[in-house]
């Protein structure tokens, strides 16, 4: 096999990879906007 | 009548000694140190009837205690716990080293043979965090990630723990097993204002008590900021923000991160608490000791054995008392953003 082929090859399997990773690792994300509240008498029944 | 030792008066047994004796139902307080003039003027300084005690090296208790409260460093706290327990006197520790906790814990078997109820890790973070856990985890319908994190320091003998935690191997509990590291994995903690971002790194502090009240974890994780030691020369060299972060150094902070499932969707709730981190500590260790000496009944139900305060305790009676207290606990009310 030539070393562009061989190239091109490691590429796609790169790709193929970085692809699964970023569909199987996109969970929920940590609330990042927004405030904080006391808690208050409801919150303690 | 329902009397309490305190035993250690740095920051935070003072406090714990104050909230108890602010507790009705808790008739006489005895504040016990190595020193006799320290033991002697913390009494007279709370006012209110305290009482003084010398500790000697046998860690002797003193006769009609019903429970004991300890803030004092970890050997002192495993020498007092064994003290207490062969009393069959109950016993609560502020103390937050992985070894001492341990050691509190390995003597469940013991405690329930003579009916007494040992809990460890009675501060701000272990303690109140734990029961923020199982509070959130109430909210939850399973839970498998909790990560804590705690800013500040109550008092010196607590900044040599927290420094010492700091140098010693992380540890996570991961998949059922404690996973121990040396990555330190330094994050920027936000917490409530005005402690606000922190750096914050993996410890052990804490973490198996947390494993052991959260059934069915799979992940559980600690964190630990210290605020410099050096305090900020002169306020008129630095900046209004820096000046503002350098004044808050007696402040504290601590955030839990819980995450699960509700019904199909995994959810998460974010508790955090903003207080002096002596003032937080000394009132959950005073609240715990006052249920302890059966001055606080609703709080838990004192069976006997050794455990963490997150598994010993009820969390809505501790956290509405803490609250009735000052130490008030904010949840986090936001929207993700990916």
């Amino acid at each position: 096999m030539k070393a562009s082929q061989r190239a091109l090859l490691v590429a796609a399997i790169a790709v193929a990879v970085s692809a699964v990773v970023r569909v199987r690792g996109k969970g929920p994300v940590p609330p990042t906007s927004g405030g904080w509240r006391e808690l208050q008498g409801p919150d303690f029944r | 009548m329902t009397s309490v030792l305190v035993v250690g008066l740095g920051e935070t047994g003072v406090r714990a000694a104050r909230q108890l004796l602010d507790t009705p139902g808790v008739d006489r307080v005895t504040v016990a140190a190595r020193s006799a003039p320290r033991a002697r003027a913390v009494a007279q300084a709370l006012h209110d009837g305290a009482e003084s005690y010398v500790v000697d090296d046998e860690f002797a208790i003193p006769e009609g205690i019903d429970a004991v409260a300890a803030a004092v460093p970890p050997e002192a706290d495993v020498a007092l716990v064994r003290a207490a327990v062969d009393r069959g006197i109950p016993y609560a520790s502020v103390g937050d080293d992985p070894a001492a906790v341990r050691a509190l814990l390995d003597l469940d078997a013991t405690a329930r043979a003579r009916g007494v109820r040992v809990v460890a890790g009675c501060g701000l973070a272990p303690g109140l965090s734990d029961v923020l856990v199982r509070h959130a985890g109430d909210l939850l319908d399973s839970v498998d990630e909790v990560h804590v994190a705690r800013f500040g320091i109550g008092g010196p003998a607590c900044a040599a723990v927290a420094r010492r935690a700091l140098r010693e191997p992380n540890c996570e509990w991961r998949d059922g097993a404690f996973v121990h590291d040396r990555h330190r994995g330094d994050e920027l903690i936000w917490f409530p204002d005005p402690v606000d971002a922190r750096e914050c790194a993996l410890v052990a502090t804490g973490v198996e008590l947390l494993a052991e009240s959260t059934p069915g974890v799979e992940r559980v994780t600690a964190r630990l900021g210290v605020p410099p030691a050096r305090r900020i020369p002169t306020p008129s060299l630095v900046s209004p923000r820096s000046r503002s972060r350098a004044l808050d150094a007696s402040f504290g902070a601590m955030r839990a991160e819980v995450w699960g499932w509700r019904g199909p969707a995994r959810d998460t709730v974010v508790y955090g608490v903003i207080e002096r981190t002596a003032v937080a500590a000394g009132t959950v260790l005073g609240v715990a000791t006052a249920w302890l000496a059966g001055a606080l009944p609703e709080v838990g139900d004192g069976a006997p054995g050794a455990s963490g305060l997150g598994t010993a305790v009820k969390p809505v009676p501790l956290l509405a008392e803490l609250a009735r207290r000052g130490v008030k606990a904010a949840v986090f009310e936001g929207v993700a953003i990916a």
